[in-house]
């Protein structure tokens, strides 16, 4: 007999190392996924961080007669070539604003053109081997050197890859954003209000939900195609406006709204009702001054979540033409305007290789926001979860 | 720069009417508004002093009331604002619906005149023996109702939006072209467009097949990524691990799911795309830098959180009564989770891969940065294909009118991905609902 | 209770405020609306950045909409939300003007800013290739005549089109459908040749061949110089302006014996160029005034002229004389009369 239990204790250690196997391939599957992500964010960063950092050159300015006409006349014309058309072209704007600066010399540190920029980073560039050892020269002397990239914060969009920055973008978001909260949240808390603690159980409260459930799986391009077809189209809301971005993704962001309000007010319990009940409340007192109270943390968290998804979103707003070229830094809901992630796209687009860089700065930035976004919605969460 | 903005008011003023971008003139509209908004608001104050000053003085000669004075106070708002804000409603929509034209002050007075009669009835009805708390509730549900029914508005509108536009496409082309031919070719519609129409030399080619087959493969390469993995860490997440390694990891995956697409889109372009042509160079393949394997793989990757918790849900509610048997039966962990667990969560599982699959279908980011704009129909996932996403886009954002053939079929192809996205939710949802209903699980 | 009241009051009574401000503060600026040409549109752009950048006035607003529509859009009235110049890639048509002359836009000037080429070039790590139109044609064109009879695309590689081109496998990316580049390439190196050919009747060819040949590339042309240089076997179709971004990693072929130089482009001997237009909405000046200031920065030497901004994107001047003639008329504000364009 023992020889056969042998055999069984051998089959069975069989079963066990294959059960073993499985853990030891699951285990690595969600190991692969968060090597990817490792992956994935190594490389967002070592392609962006240098976005962060841009070259600058000092440079004497003399503003003499000639630079009230053409900035590039006030430079030395060793650095002329090698400072940004950005700046260039302001000179004569200043001496036209400040008359007194006629005759003086400034000396400060400006912008260089993207060429240099890319060269001092060792990256792929155009400049000719003259103007190569220029630069070097100028590094030797101390008057070119990586600095931060204050422009990239403080600036709109530009051709020019030296001078382009997300603030027209970020203000852009963060008015899309509002027309978008304004109209999907107090929409998204009514409706799950009335699904929850109003509608009767019947055909239509059922179409409801189910229509809810698909509108959350509808591709978002689609609803960018609503929002040419609807509100260019018919309501003639201004194209590549924030108004219509913004109305674009509320629609999208609604059912995200509706759901996490849904399960934050079922959370709520029964008792809190019938006690509010029992003491005269009608059916809205109790909602609005007990259930909607209890449920407001998990009704925000939702909200988060839903603004940082449309927040993250672009392609309805390409379709509603909010990939404009915005130099201007500007609020308004009703002129054209960009959002980051379109930004990002327009620039991941640009002929010009230094962009490549300012797109992966653009997505960091955009990750940044999110990441904040997110680990605020978890803190909430933690922070006025209750368990009942 | 941002000096630079700074307008003398006068020419500020003195343009306004050409520059706009409105149909209407937008100043006059702002003010407008802005004043009928003023003066609802001060209609709005004045009913609710009103209104609540006649309660308070009713109460106060010992009368009985059925409300509070503070709820007649609010009827007294409701009754005013109510109406007036319907019927300014009613009239423009109505001017943007028919392109009738209401002087707009007529409508503003007449808004006006409703809401000062509004303001008369609720204040007749601040009277001891009026439910006014009722009344309240009542309008508020019907408000609650009109929120409600806001989303069914935008299924509706997509619907509408689409189908109008398709249908003035398949009155160019037709329909059975569309959905069976193999050649896109809308070259001939461009010209049209750009003006020369009368010397283009070929009818334009509508046939959707190459797209679908294009968006198919994408879709399938990211499954074949998404499913494997996503499924075996939610096996793991749910069966084996420690409940630490579970709390971190399951937000850690959803990271995954947050990242916008254009994020995806910037790291398929740009760093997949080079890798697939070198490592095919490597093994003597020729890869086109459309190659449909890059967004596919990172599509794949986005998707992985949607497999993975979707099944780590569902893998959590399979009854443990279930594993108890199986293991008092003598099987082992991999054969309990085999044979029993995972067959049981299989409708779920097969219903988080249908909504990934719909998402996939429908992603637009990714695919338009990284793949083609080559309709191909083609087996080889190392060739450049065009999807049908990529195809909407460049017809909407080109240099393009919105009359021409090419630019409604995006609506065309709209309407397919619509119709297609839709039932497989639909399929999804009563196969997870079959699961629900068989093991009593409310939290799915 | 009142006091609860009264805050609840006061607060509703605060964000019916500030959603009414917001939409006060929400007003139009004097801003040029510019539409058109998406071969104009980087021109117009970096000028436009210059023009917010440099004067108190905002950046006008571009939006790129092909020539034709953009035309179409200009002409469709005076005032109220038409635009106020439109980029063309071509000359406006006589049709087209007349309809604009039909809806009251009846003075308008037209403003020539200077010539654009279409280049066929490769990675710079193989030998130049120098191409006629014809060539051209057959390596793209969908069916091509053979023995005088019109056969799918046959040519697989140069050399099989003419036995002095190298052995080497035909594959060009080139740009989509919906861009004005692919445009004005059937305009100029597809149709042209071909009305040339017997086999086509005299009738202009511009259908492309959709075998594998030619790698639709999408928008981004940044992604098709890097495929070139990835890919050398490859040849790219875009704009001059791509060529002069990236000298070193680029060679372009010559076409009938010419390169694509400014000289020669701009003189109209390269055969695969065309001239850049706009069009100016004269009703408009008063309206908005910072119109014409617009124009003046746009036609000034530092912008089109030789070594001016816009050459280093790509734009190849007009001869001297031609610009001082364009200033001129623009000066004069002249308006276009259809006898101009017959």
């Amino acid at each position: 007999m023992s020889h056969s239990f042998d055999d069984i204790s051998a089959q069975l250690k069989g079963r066990h190392r294959k059960s073993a196997r499985l853990k030891w391939i699951s285990m690595g599957s969600l190991g692969l996924a968060g090597l990817f992500l490792v992956l994935f964010f190594a490389d967002m960063l070592s392609k962006g961080l240098p976005a962060f950092q841009q070259a600058q050159i000092q440079v004497e300015i003399d503003y003499n007669e000639d630079a009230q006409r053409m900035g590039r006349a006030a430079l030395e014309p060793v650095v002329s070539r090698l400072v940004s058309r950005t700046f260039e072209r302001l000179i004569p704007v200043r001496m036209r604003d400040n008359p007194e600066l006629l005759g003086t010399i400034e000396n400060r540190w400006v912008l260089a053109d993207s060429e240099v920029d890319q060269y001092l980073k060792g990256h792929r560039h155009d400049l000719s081997e003259s103007l190569q050892a220029t630069v070097d020269a100028l590094v030797e002397q101390g008057r070119a050197e990586l600095k931060f990239n204050t422009t990239f914060f403080t600036n709109g969009d530009s051709k020019m890859a030296e001078a382009a920055g997300i603030l027209a973008a970020a203000l852009g978001t963060v008015m899309t954003m509002l027309v978008t909260l304004v109209i999907a949240f107090p929409i998204g808390v009514m409706t799950a209000l009335y699904l929850e603690e109003f509608a009767p159980d019947n055909r239509l409260t059922q179409l409801i939900e189910i229509n809810i459930n698909n509108l959350a799986a509808i591709p978002s391009i689609l609803f960018g195609l609503l929002g040419l077809a609807i509100f260019i189209n018919f309501f003639g809301v201004p194209r590549s406006s924030p108004l219509v971005g913004g109305m674009t993704l509320a629609l999208m962001t609604l059912p995200v709204i509706i759901i996490a309000t849904r399960t934050a007010l079922r959370s709520v319990p029964d008792s809190i009702r019938h006690a509010a009940f029992g003491v005269g409340c009608s059916r809205w007192q109790v909602v609005r001054d007990h259930v909607l109270p209890l449920a407001m943390p998990g009704i925000m968290t939702g909200s988060i979540i839903g603004l940082a998804q449309a927040m993250g979103e672009t392609a309805p707003l390409i379709i509603v033409g909010m990939v404009a070229f915005i130099p201007d830094i500007g609020v308004s809901f009703t002129n054209a305007a960009t959002v980051l992630p379109a930004q990002v796209f327009t620039w991941a687009g640009e002929p010009d290789r230094a962009f490549v860089e300012k797109t992966a700065g653009g997505i960091l930035v955009l990750l940044a926001i999110l990441i904040f976004l997110n680990a605020s919605a978890v803190i909430l969460r933690k922070k006025f979860e209750r368990r009942w | 720069m941002a000096g630079n903005f700074g307008l003398p008011a006068e020419s500020r003023s003195g343009s306004l009417a050409v520059v706009d971008i409105h149909r209407e003139n937008p100043m006059q509209t702002n003010q407008l508004l802005a004043l009928f908004g003023g003066a609802m608001l001060l209609l709005g104050l004045v009913a609710f002093f009103l209104g609540r000053a006649k309660a308070a003085r009713v109460r106060a000669t010992g009368t009985a009331m059925y409300a509070q004075p503070d709820q007649y106070a609010w009827f007294t708002v409701l009754a005013t604002a109510g109406p007036a804000l319907v019927v300014s409603a009613a009239g423009a929509f109505l001017m943007l619906l028919l392109g009738a034209e209401i002087p707009a002050l007529y409508l503003l007075t007449a808004s006006l005149v409703v809401a000062a009669a509004g303001l008369m009835v609720g204040m007749s009805q601040v009277r001891p023996n009026f439910h006014a708390r009722q009344a309240i509730e009542r309008v508020i549900r019907w408000i609650l109702v009109g929120a409600a029914m806001i989303s069914i508005f935008t299924t509706f509108g997509i619907l509408f939006s689409i189908v109008f536009e398709a249908l003035r496409f398949f009155q160019m082309h037709s329909f059975w072209e569309f959905i069976t031919g193999t050649v896109w070719n809308p070259g001939a519609s461009f010209l049209a467009a750009a003006g020369r129409g009368d010397e283009a030399s070929s009818a334009a080619q509508f046939g959707s097949v190459p797209l679908f087959a294009g968006t198919f493969m994408i879709t399938g390469i990211a499954m074949l990524v998404a499913i494997p993995i996503g499924l075996l860490s939610a096996i793991y997440m749910a069966e084996f691990a420690p409940s630490s390694v579970r709390t971190l990891a399951k937000p850690t995956l959803e990271v995954l799911a947050g990242i916008p697409t254009v994020v995806y889109g910037f790291f398929a372009a740009i760093t997949v795309a080079p890798i697939i042509v070198d490592v095919a160079g490597f093994f003597g393949l020729d890869a086109s830098f459309n190659n449909a394997v890059a967004p596919g793989l990172v599509m794949g990757i986005m998707i992985i959180p949607f497999i993975s918790s979707l099944s780590d849900d569902v893998i959590n509610s399979v009854p443990d009564s279930m594993r108890q048997g199986s293991l008092a039966l003598g099987m082992t962990k991999g054969e309990t989770i085999r044979d029993v667990v995972i067959p049981t969560a299989l409708p779920g599982i097969i219903s988080a891969s249908l909504l990934a699959v719909s998402r996939a279908l429908g992603e637009t980011m990714i695919v338009v940065m990284a793949a083609g704009m080559r309709p191909n129909l083609t087996a080889n996932p190392l060739e450049d294909m065009t999807t049908v996403t990529v195809r909407i886009v460049a017809a909407l954002t080109g240099d393009l009118e919105f009359e021409s053939a090419e630019t409604l079929s995006a609506f065309a192809l709209g309407l397919v991905l619509f119709t297609v996205t839709l039932s497989l939710n639909l399929v999804s949802v009563i196969m997870i609902r079959r699961f629900r209903e068989k093991y009593r699980v409310n939290n799915l | 209770m009142n006091r609860i009241l009264n805050s609840r009051t006061l607060k509703t009574t605060a964000i019916a405020a500030a959603v009414i401000g917001v939409v006060g503060v929400a007003q139009a600026r004097d801003q040029i609306r510019i539409v058109g040409s998406s071969t104009v549109y980087p021109f117009a752009s970096y000028v436009t950045e210059e023009f917010g950048a440099v004067t108190e006035y905002p950046t006008p607003v571009i939006e790129s909409t092909g020539s034709g529509g953009g035309i179409r859009l200009f002409c469709n009235g005076v005032g109220e939300g038409t635009p106020d110049i439109t980029n063309a890639s071509r000359r406006i048509k006589v049709s087209e003007l007349e309809r604009c002359e039909e809806n009251g836009v009846n003075d308008v000037t037209e403003v020539k800013i200077g010539s654009d080429g279409i280049v066929f070039a490769q990675s710079s790590t193989n030998e130049a290739m120098d191409l006629t139109l014809e060539k051209l044609f057959l390596a793209v064109a969908a069916q091509v005549p053979v023995d005088g009879e019109l056969v799918d695309n046959p040519y697989a590689n140069w050399s099989d089109i003419d036995s002095a081109l190298p052995d080497r496998e035909i594959s060009i990316y080139g740009p989509p459908s919906t861009s004005g580049t692919r445009d004005a390439f059937e305009e100029l190196a597809m149709e042209v040749p071909s009305e040339e050919m017997e086999a086509y009747g005299g009738e202009g060819y511009t259908d492309i061949r959709s075998d594998g040949v030619y790698i639709d590339a999408g928008e981004n042309d940044n992604l098709i110089v890097q495929r070139l240089s990835e890919d050398t076997d490859a040849f790219g179709i875009f704009g001059y302006s791509f060529l002069v971004e990236n000298p070193n990693t680029l060679i372009a072929s010559s076409i009938e014996g010419i390169e694509p130089e400014a000289e020669a482009i701009s003189a109209g001997d390269y055969p695969i160029a065309r001239s850049l237009w706009f069009y100016v909405k004269n009703q408009h000046v008063d309206e908005v005034p910072p119109l014409y200031d617009y124009v003046d920065m746009f036609l000034s030497e530092t912008m089109v002229g030789e070594g001016g901004y816009l050459m280093d994107l790509g734009l190849i001047p007009l001869p001297e004389a031609e610009r001082e003639a364009t200033r001129n008329k623009v000066q004069e504000r002249t308006s276009l009369q259809l006898s101009d364009l017959q």
